[in-house]
């Protein structure tokens, strides 16, 4: 059993993510979703009881959080370890080990079982969770999909008594996001505690008990998950929630692309290291247009982004903008890419200076007029590191319109976001394919996609053997390539 | 457990790895000529090529080649200050030399667990053990962060060549460290959460999966370790002329 008591709680020199006065008892084989905007507190909740706060997280705590009758706060991290299992968000940096053999024992190790233990444990977890194709390999080859199973595999070779999920299903694709849900399915038949935090909800809808809904660091609301089905959408759009039913989420009407063609690959084939990755691509796109890009991890989606923005050199097959052929070095002028992770692409220390860094004569009222329509004027001194996540996209935006590049690649803009910057993101989409550039968007957001995109590729087994217009007409197709299944199990 | 690693290939604790590198550092402060560092050299290239790491090896062992004739030539060719300055620093280099290669070659082939356990039964203490085991473990990242950092910089028109860098280093060098740093410390910290939540601050001695025990082949390299450093003492010391 999990209690809190008059829990409250702020981080030192913060003042977002704190909570206030939570108030739950939470009982043993229970599964809760936490929910709610960005920073309304769901991770520092699970922070509370795996130890993190206050031992790796410093601020100010009051009340008591008991994990079985014991005060969390008073116990060492290694005894916590031994009751809660964590799994984050990031796949690349939560595990420890190169192979995937000594990750999955990486905990019991620690826990210094003998090791003829060690090796039936090891066994036994890839058996149960049905992973035997991951034994023995190179964590660093694995998608993220799978290095996320190997994090989960890790907490379950230990096996606790309570799981904690913090964003799991971030960086995954829709199967990924099904095997994990499969997952989560067999520790709650073994009768553990499973506690989520999470902005996606349509895939816990059936194996949540309760859904507690945070506000500003309080629990405004608990449901059930019969309730949170019943929310009108308005309301649940207010809350700042993301769908509860894919099923329900249909193609939102983009005008069909009629405008002229600016965009055309005619026979394109690409290579990495002698392996053909995709051939046979032929596609054209319209002035405006946003096209979806998607595929399972491996497929070639990032090859092909990479391709388009002129940073991959093994390339055939012709590359046209308005009819003239674009070579490497074109297509790097014209094109930039929004990473997933922006932080790569910002090197400058104030916002301002990012937007002319590089630049030999900065259009000054360029920039100033950029920063307004996207809302950064007030941030033009800030650092770009101390900006949320939303706010770095924007900033690597800005940049693309003050080099006035025509060509733009999101690489999985919606990791990790709640409704309402969800719905920023494809605002700020709207306005860049009303500017009349062509856009694509590498994504599993199936929310996203019908907000924003007029057309979906579909990459498999180095070809693409999907071109589909995003509307009411093809969404059995739609729904096909993002997996979205009526039914529960699959 | 034993079959595991003679399937991989060739395997040395990393007990006696660390030992090596103790006696590469020795060795290297008492060469007594160019020659001997050579030979020191040669020998960590040959553990490079048993670790089937043929490139590196060869790669190495022809830089320092390079290097060498280089030596030679300035201390017989050049005079006055410039070879002072020269003398002084490959001096330091070729102390330094064997060290970096065999460290290169350790890091690469050791196993994060592996090392754990290791330090466990020497017992040196976590305190000291846990930052150096995430060190050895965010190298792998830095790798893959340095694929995305130069894509970047090519979209910002920097060029990530050594090229690019000697036309605008300033410029360069912010491209590099600003992404780097940033990434680095998440990486650190959600890798320093990951084990410890994961109990890697439990006090009682680790088990690990791969079995670590010194075998024939960590003795054997022992002794060819300390085999050349004594030879080498012996040489200054004038028993062998």
């Amino acid at each position: 059993m999990i209690e809190f008591e008059n829990v409250s709680f702020s981080y030192q020199g913060q003042e977002h993510n704190g909570l206030h006065e939570i108030n739950l008892k939470i009982s043993d084989g229970e599964c809760v979703l936490f929910c709610g905007r960005s920073g309304c507190g769901k991770t520092t909740i699970t922070r509370l009881v795996n130890g993190l706060i206050p031992q790796f997280y410093q601020g100010e705590l009051q009340g008591r959080i008991l994990v079985d009758g014991q005060k969390i706060s008073n116990l060492p991290m290694y005894q916590i370890a031994a009751k809660v299992g964590s799994v984050f968000q990031n796949p690349r940096t939560q595990f420890f080990n190169v192979d995937t053999d000594s990750e999955i024992s990486f905990g019991i190790e620690n826990e210094a079982l003998p090791p003829k233990e060690l090796a039936e444990r090891v066994d036994q977890t890839t058996d149960d969770l049905n992973i035997q194709n991951l034994r023995n390999r190179n964590i660093f080859e694995l998608s993220g999909g799978e290095k996320q199973k190997i994090a989960f595999a890790s907490v379950y070779a230990m096996n606790p008594e309570i799981y904690l999920l913090d964003e799991p299903s971030s960086n995954l694709d829709m199967t990924s996001i099904q095997e994990l849900a499969g997952h989560l399915r067999l520790i709650k038949a073994q009768g553990k505690t499973v506690l989520i935090a999470e902005h996606r909800l349509y895939y816990l809808m059936d194996i949540a008990d309760r859904i507690v809904y945070l506000d500003n660091g309080r629990i405004t609301n608990i449901f059930t998950p019969e309730e949170l089905r019943r929310l009108p959408q308005d309301m649940r759009e207010r809350m700042g929630l993301r769908a509860v039913d894919l099923q329900e989420v249909l193609p939102l009407t983009c005008q069909p692309a009629s405008g002229k063609e600016m965009l055309k690959l005619c026979d394109v084939a690409l290579h990495y290291k002698e392996r053909s990755i995709l051939h046979n691509i032929n596609i054209s796109a319209t002035k405006g247009e946003v096209i979806g890009v998607v595929g399972h991890n491996g497929a070639g989606k990032t090859t092909f982004s990479r391709a388009i923005c002129g940073l991959h050199k093994d390339c055939e097959g012709q590359f046209l903008w308005e009819g003239k052929p674009m070579d490497r070095k074109a297509r790097l002028k014209r094109s930039y890419m929004v990473m997933q992770d922006v932080n790569y692409e910002l090197f400058a220390d104030s916002v301002e200076a990012e937007c002319s860094f590089g630049i030999r004569n900065p259009d000054q009222t360029l920039i100033n007029a950029t920063l307004e329509e996207l809302g950064l004027a007030p941030y033009r001194e800030r650092h770009p590191n101390t900006l949320s996540g939303g706010q770095k996209q924007r900033v690597a935006v800005a940049v693309s319109m003050i080099c006035v590049k025509d060509l733009l690649v999101f690489d999985e803009p919606t990791s990790g976001l709640d409704f309402d910057s969800m719905t920023q993101v494809a605002g700020l989409i709207r306005r860049l394919s009303n500017m009349g550039k062509v856009i694509f968007i590498v994504t599993h957001d199936f929310e996203f996609v019908c907000r924003t995109c007029s057309r979906v590729l579909h990459f498999d087994e180095g070809e693409m053997p999907d071109d589909v217009q995003v509307t009411m007409d093809a969404l059995p197709k739609l729904r096909e390539l993002f997996s979205v299944s009526d039914g529960k199990e699959r | 457990m034993m079959g595991e690693n003679r399937k991989k290939g060739f395997w040395l604790d990393p007990r006696a790895k660390l030992f090596l590198i103790l006696m590469c550092v020795l060795a290297s402060m008492v060469a007594p000529s160019l020659g001997y560092q050579f030979i020191l050299v040669l020998l960590i290239a040959l553990l490079g090529v048993l670790f089937g790491k043929w490139k590196y090896a060869v790669n190495t062992v022809c830089f320092y080649a390079v290097i060498c004739v280089l030596t030679v030539w300035i201390m017989t060719e050049m005079t006055g200050t410039l070879r002072t300055m020269f003398v002084a620093f490959l001096g330091l280099f070729h102390k330094v030399y064997a060290c970096g290669m065999l460290a290169g070659i350790v890091l690469s082939t050791t196993k994060v667990s592996e090392f754990l356990s290791a330090m466990n039964r020497i017992h040196a203490p976590k305190k000291l053990v846990i930052p150096l085991a995430v060190m050895l473990r965010y190298i792998p990242t830095i790798q893959e962060d340095w694929r995305f950092i130069k894509d970047a910089m090519r979209m910002r028109d920097v060029s990530p060549t050594p090229a690019g860098f000697l036309k605008n280093p300033g410029m360069t060098i912010e491209c590099i460290y600003v992404p780097l740093m940033m990434a680095a410390s998440k990486a650190a910290d959600e890798l320093s959460i990951a084990s410890i939540t994961r109990g890697i601050e439990n006090p009682n001695p680790r088990t690990c999966l791969v079995q670590i025990k010194c075998g024939a082949a960590d003795w054997i390299g022992m002794s060819v370790a300390v085999a050349f450093f004594a030879l080498e003492l012996c040489v200054q010391g004038g028993v062998i002329s």
